[in-house]
């Protein structure tokens, strides 16, 4: 009952194993959420570093222009030194000289030349003229304005590319006008608003960049002073795409710029550089207003496609694509483990009902081999004794008239007949050990031997002797497992006279019986062949027998979970030993 | 109504002929006179005796193993018959079974005789007899 239980539980454990329960749902979801915030998380990580890229982009690009103005700034305030150091007015020569020394093209980048206006009132234009004319003859301001003053380029170097711009009044046009005023007045480095420059041929946004100086090399502090001795600035054009390239060129940006000045476009990198890499719908895009020398510039930087490359980069979908995958592999797994339980059970119960049905049919076809062999003994029994009879009467009837010969046929007859019987009875017992069970009792081994000795046929008067010691056994199976082995050792002895000693030891689990004899033995090759049904060791017409003892000895032992042995040399002396298991309520003996 | 012991007769349900020539012949060993009315099974021995034809007293020798009617189906038959349910019946069988004897002693028989391997346990039988109708009053 226990072991039902036990199998039962057993059962509904493999039954709950086959099948998916909330636990294995559960731990699919978590890893399923698992995966999509690590996605998630991956993904805006990735955001938040390259929002700082671009940040940092951004302000290195304004920083880089600024810092370049600063540069441009120096240079022009060079100049002012280099005025206010020399006390005459600065001719041509000097100012070559001092442009030459400042290398432009290689350490002011981006810068289209440097060079001088002059203040000129209308009263000291005439002798302005005819002093730059006596080096330059063909020198003369241009255009022509209304203004009461002009601002006319004196100077500027290197020469040759800004030629046209050399004698242009800064006061014909608001934007020039109007900045130069201004560093006039502040005493400060002043651009102007986004201006075309004469000396550009492609007519892109420029400015020009202005730096005052006044009479005798003074800072005035205030505007009606710094007004009276205005003397003029030093200056420099700027194309704003060559200034862009000058100052970021070597950058491999990830950003585009475009700048303009209160609206006024100054630059856009989309309209001049390679826009492949431009970003119609940029990730990331900045407006910076950078306080530059007077003006407002605002930079309006934007994300190029890199920088959409790299916001999707593929981090974040292998994150999710492999935890899509491992979230996968383990439904399968749940799924294929389940489904290789409710195969494992569904093969359990297979193998049981195939085990049941064939446990049935052996038990049955065993059944039915014992109930033919009771029937077959027991049913032949009855024409032998028959024979028997009628071969009694005519030994009867006839004791005179049958000649000698056939009465010894008569006698063998008979003989054959009893062999027969005994084999029958023999089959019979055999038969019925499974049949009948039998309860332990005290048994006294010297008692049970000597009265077995006692019904067996005993014309040499063996000797036997044995322990006179009670045990707890089935009487009945042991009675026939001693008798057949004495009546062996008598039947098989060679001398007229003999010992049977029968022994007794015991353990915990077993009753050790042993029977020993001082026949002529068995061989040992004959142990085995000794056991087996109907095998005679000797001719059954000089011993008989039916060849069914150690057989029917063997089954009944085994029946009772024991084992017998034999050992013998095979040249004088049997010892037989019957291990028999005791009754202990754990042993449970299956009819 | 007091009769002689040899007015007594055997009625021998016996399908084996050799079983039924035993007890005969141990008849005449033994010198019984008594008559024999042999019957080969259960429906032949109730026909006889419903018919009248076995005459009174009797002794019933009954064979469990028969066709057509065994001996323990002839038994209740008979117990159950109340012109027969008096009878005395001795079962003489090969069947050692403790289950044929205790159904048989069930149904009220006198005696329950095993068949021997040779002819000298039927003198036994065939001495049991008749020593038990010379000494048993039986109803007629």
């Amino acid at each position: 009952m226990i072991e039902e239980l036990a199998v039962g539980d057993k059962r509904k454990k493999l039954i709950y194993a086959g099948q998916m329960h909330f636990v294995h749902w559960l731990i699919v979801l978590l890893s399923l959420v698992l995966t999509f915030s690590a996605w998630y998380y991956s993904k805006s990580q990735l955001a938040q570093k390259l929002e700082a890229k671009f940040q940092r982009n951004a302000e290195q690009v304004v920083d880089l222009v600024k810092e370049r103005m600063g540069l441009y700034e120096n240079a022009l305030w060079g100049g002012v030194a280099f005025i206010d150091s020399v006390d005459t007015d600065i001719t041509y020569t000097q100012w070559l000289a001092y442009s030459n020394s400042l290398t432009i093209d290689q350490t002011y980048p981006g810068i289209n030349g440097i060079g001088i206006i002059y203040n000129i009132k209308p009263n000291q234009l005439d002798d302005y003229l005819k002093k730059q004319r006596l080096l330059r003859p063909n020198y003369a301001l241009h255009p022509s304005h209304q203004e009461n003053e002009y601002w006319p380029i004196t100077y500027v170097e290197p020469a040759a590319p800004n030629k046209k711009a050399i004698g242009l009044d800064m006061a014909f046009e608001t934007n020039r006008y109007s900045s130069i005023k201004k560093a006039r007045d502040s005493g400060q480095a002043q651009l102007t608003a986004p201006i075309t420059l004469v000396q550009d041929a492609k007519k892109t946004p420029g400015f020009l960049f202005y730096t005052p100086f006044y009479q005798k090399g003074l800072k005035p502090k205030n505007i009606e002073e710094r007004r009276k001795s205005i003397v003029g600035v030093t200056y420099a054009p700027f194309i704003m795409k060559n200034l862009m390239q000058g100052t970021l060129a070597e950058k491999n940006r990830h950003v585009s710029i475009k700048i303009s000045d209160a609206g006024d476009l100054l630059f856009d990198d989309h309209a001049e550089m390679n826009t492949s890499d431009f970003d119609s719908n940029p990730l990331f895009s900045k407006e910076i207003n950078v306080g530059l020398y007077g003006r407002v510039w605002t930079f309006l930087i934007q994300s190029n496609m890199s920088f959409r490359e790299e916001g999707t980069s593929n981090q974040s979908s292998f994150i999710l694509v492999g935890g899509l995958i491992i979230d996968t592999l383990l439904l399968g797994l749940f799924l294929f483990l389940t489904r290789a339980n409710r195969q494992a059970l569904a093969y359990a119960d297979e193998m049981t009902i195939a085990l049941t049905e064939k446990t049935k049919h052996l038990e049955k076809s065993n059944n039915d081999l014992e109930q033919f062999s009771y029937i077959a003994s027991h049913d032949l029994k009855s024409p032998l004794n028959a024979i028997k009879q009628l071969v009694s009467w005519i030994e009867e009837d006839c004791q005179d008239i049958l000649p000698d010969d056939s009465k010894k046929h008569l006698n063998l007859l008979a003989q054959r007949s009893q062999r027969m019987m005994k084999l029958l009875n023999d089959l019979l017992d055999y038969s019925r050990i499974n049949r009948d069970e039998f309860k332990h009792e005290q048994v006294n081994l010297k008692d049970l031997s000597q009265d077995i000795l006692a019904l067996l046929d005993n014309p040499n008067g063996m000797n036997l002797s044995a322990p006179d010691i009670e045990i707890n056994i089935p009487q009945t199976p042991l009675e026939i497992v001693l008798r057949n082995l004495i009546s062996n050792a008598i039947k098989h002895h060679d001398k007229d006279a003999g010992h049977i000693i029968i022994s007794y030891d015991s353990n915990t689990e077993y009753h050790f019986i042993a029977i020993e004899d001082d026949g002529p033995g068995i061989a040992p090759e004959f142990h085995d062949k000794s056991m087996e049904m109907f095998q005679t060791l000797q001719s059954r017409d000089k011993v008989e027998g039916s060849g069914m003892g150690l057989a029917m000895i063997k089954r009944i032992v085994e029946h009772y979970q024991g084992s017998v042995s034999i050992n013998s040399d095979g040249k004088r002396g049997t010892k037989i030993t019957i291990n028999w298991i005791k009754n202990t309520s754990s042993v449970a003996i299956k009819p | 109504m007091a009769k002689k012991p040899t007015d007594v007769t055997l009625l021998l349900v016996e399908d084996d002929d050799i079983d039924a020539m035993t007890i005969e012949r141990s008849f005449l060993k033994q010198r019984i006179a008594n008559p024999i009315v042999r019957a080969y099974d259960g429906i032949e021995a109730l026909d006889l005796l419903r018919k009248g034809d076995v005459s009174r007293p009797l002794i019933v020798l009954l064979d469990l193993q028969m066709p057509r009617m065994g001996g323990i189906e002839f038994l209740k038959e008979i117990r159950a018959d109340e012109s027969l349910s008096d009878l005395v019946v001795f079962v003489l069988t090969t069947s050692k079974s403790e289950e044929d004897m205790l159904l048989s002693y069930r149904q009220h028989i006198a005696g329950y005789f095993v068949k021997g391997e040779a002819g000298e346990k039927f003198l036994d039988i065939v001495n049991v007899l008749d020593s038990y109708w010379k000494v048993v009053h039986l109803p007629g």
